[in-house]
């Protein structure tokens, strides 16, 4: 169960991290 | 008739089921239809399918190919507000798969019509069957969310609709990747991102479908007994979604949603150009784009932290802090604007777009509080009836004053200071409906049969 709710935790969050990082990438561009 | 693997009764969890299993089964969904919101990367690529480097005559225009984000988000209010009902009694994983096929296919019907070049076929995949999509995703995991956290309905159901936040968050750069990868000099390479997405999009949303579970009837989280303390805006009753409606809390409820979402649409559509120009000369076009991105990821933060924060709170003073704190920042917009300050003028709009968010991720909970669990789903539809309203006034409103104040001779600089006052008004028209609640009254409540006083 516990390696199951880890997989599937990863699963969504993963792309939502990569999406997060290339928005912040973007953003940082409001302070240069 | 045999039991099939999507209904209702093949989803009820065995006991010792972990329920952190099931908030990441509705981000899946919530993380796919979240893609809506990214859906302007396509504007320019769709006019630009025959001429591929640039707009030909026969092209469409920027305005019919706006239409099909338009008609996506009105059907995805009557679509919520069609299927609640149908989404509560058939159960979430029917529905996230039903959602999944509309989503997800609507993307393939809408590559199809790309290929021929038909516009109507766009408009029937990614904006009918699209929004159907959207709108039975949307609401398909709330009430079962609610089920399985009772103890903290608002970070349950505020994790999943940070999802719908976060997934323009991934369709932004994932279309872009997309459409770069295949570019050739005969397309470029929006119908193969449209199929792509579609299957990626299918996929991704099964994952939800797979893993999501409903409690048993009597289940309770482990140690957790309901407050015995009454509360005055926590009912323990429960109304049907055929009575909620008549009610006034429901239109009061209505009412903040409209009010909170149509003073933030309005600064979300318009961030890049208003920066711009208040700030003429000191703001690029790519800085611009850095503000529009911050924004996004305020917006889903937002939605986690303030309705998590609302279990401590309570919902009505949660929605009076953005009422309140709305009105006191968008107030000072127009000053800081004069001030020439980029940094106060940053925060004071990440804090307001956090609680444009925050008002999305609390409404499934403060329905809960105001009419129970049975129905809230089925509410919850009908209640975003209200964001389909504001997704036209909001932005409407916000562009007419801008337009009207430039066309009487304003500078652009200080075009945008009335509109902030009428937003304050808007938010104000939002406060009054939130301090005006009141518990549900008996009549309405449901009364099972054979328990009838």
């Amino acid at each position: 169960m516990k390696l199951r709710l880890l997989m599937l935790w990863l699963v969504v969050t993963l792309p939502l991290v990569w999406g997060v990082y290339k928005t912040l990438l973007n953003a940082m561009k409001l302070f240069n | 008739m045999a039991e099939s693997f999507l209904d209702r009764a093949s989803t009820v969890a065995p006991p010792l089921f972990n329920r952190f299993l099931v908030p990441p089964a509705a981000l899946a969904v919530h993380l796919s239809i979240g893609q809506a919101y990214a859906f302007s990367t396509f504007n320019l690529p769709l006019t630009k399918l025959i001429g591929i480097t640039h707009q030909s005559p026969e092209d469409w225009g920027a305005t019919e190919v706006g239409w099909t984000f338009s008609i996506a988000i009105a059907i995805l209010g009557l679509s919520a507000a069609l299927f609640g009902h149908w989404v509560e009694r058939v159960g979430p994983r029917k529905a996230m798969f039903t959602a999944a096929l509309c989503f997800g296919g609507g993307f393939i019907v809408a590559a199809v019509g790309l290929h021929f070049h038909a516009l109507w076929m766009l408009y029937l995949g990614y904006g009918v069957l699209g929004g159907c999509g959207l709108g039975i995703g949307y609401i398909s995991p709330v009430s079962t969310l609610i089920k399985w956290f009772p103890d903290r309905p608002g970070m349950a159901t505020g994790m999943a609709i940070m999802g719908f936040g976060g997934g323009a968050l991934i369709a932004a750069p994932l279309s872009v990747t997309l459409m770069d990868h295949f570019r050739t000099a005969t397309s470029n390479g929006v119908v193969e991102t449209f199929a792509t997405m579609g299957v990626i999009y299918f996929f991704f949303m099964m994952v939800g479908v797979l893993s999501v579970r409903v409690p048993a009837p009597d289940w309770k989280p482990a140690g957790w007994t309901p407050s015995v303390k009454p509360q005055r805006l926590v009912t323990q009753s429960d109304v049907l979604v055929g009575q909620a409606w008549r009610t006034p809390q429901f239109w009061l409820l209505w009412g903040i949603l409209c009010m909170n979402v149509s003073a933030g649409i309005g600064v979300l559509g318009q961030a890049s150009p208003m920066i711009q120009e208040i700030f003429s000369g000191r703001v690029t076009p790519a800085a611009a784009a850095g503000f529009v991105g911050l924004l996004s990821l305020f917006n889903m933060a937002g939605r986690f932290f303030w309705a998590a924060a609302s279990d401590y709170l309570g919902r009505r003073n949660t929605y009076l802090v953005f009422f309140l704190l709305g009105i006191v920042l968008y107030s000072t917009v127009p000053s800081v604007g004069r001030l020439g300050s980029i940094p106060l003028f940053v925060t004071a709009f990440a804090i307001i777009i956090s609680m444009y968010g925050g008002g999305f991720a609390t409404i499934p909970a403060y329905l809960r509080d105001m009419f129970g669990t049975l129905n809230v789903g089925a509410i919850h539809g009908r209640l975003l009836t209200a964001w389909a309203v504001a997704g036209v006034v909001g932005p409407q409103l916000f562009t007419y004053i801008r337009k009207f104040q430039i066309d009487q001779g304003v500078a652009k600089t200080q075009a945008y200071s009335v509109t902030m006052y009428i937003m304050c008004g808007l938010l104000f028209l939002g406060f009054l409906c939130d301090i005006s609640m009141r518990p549900v009254a008996a009549r309405f409540h449901f009364k099972p049969v054979g328990d009838a006083a």
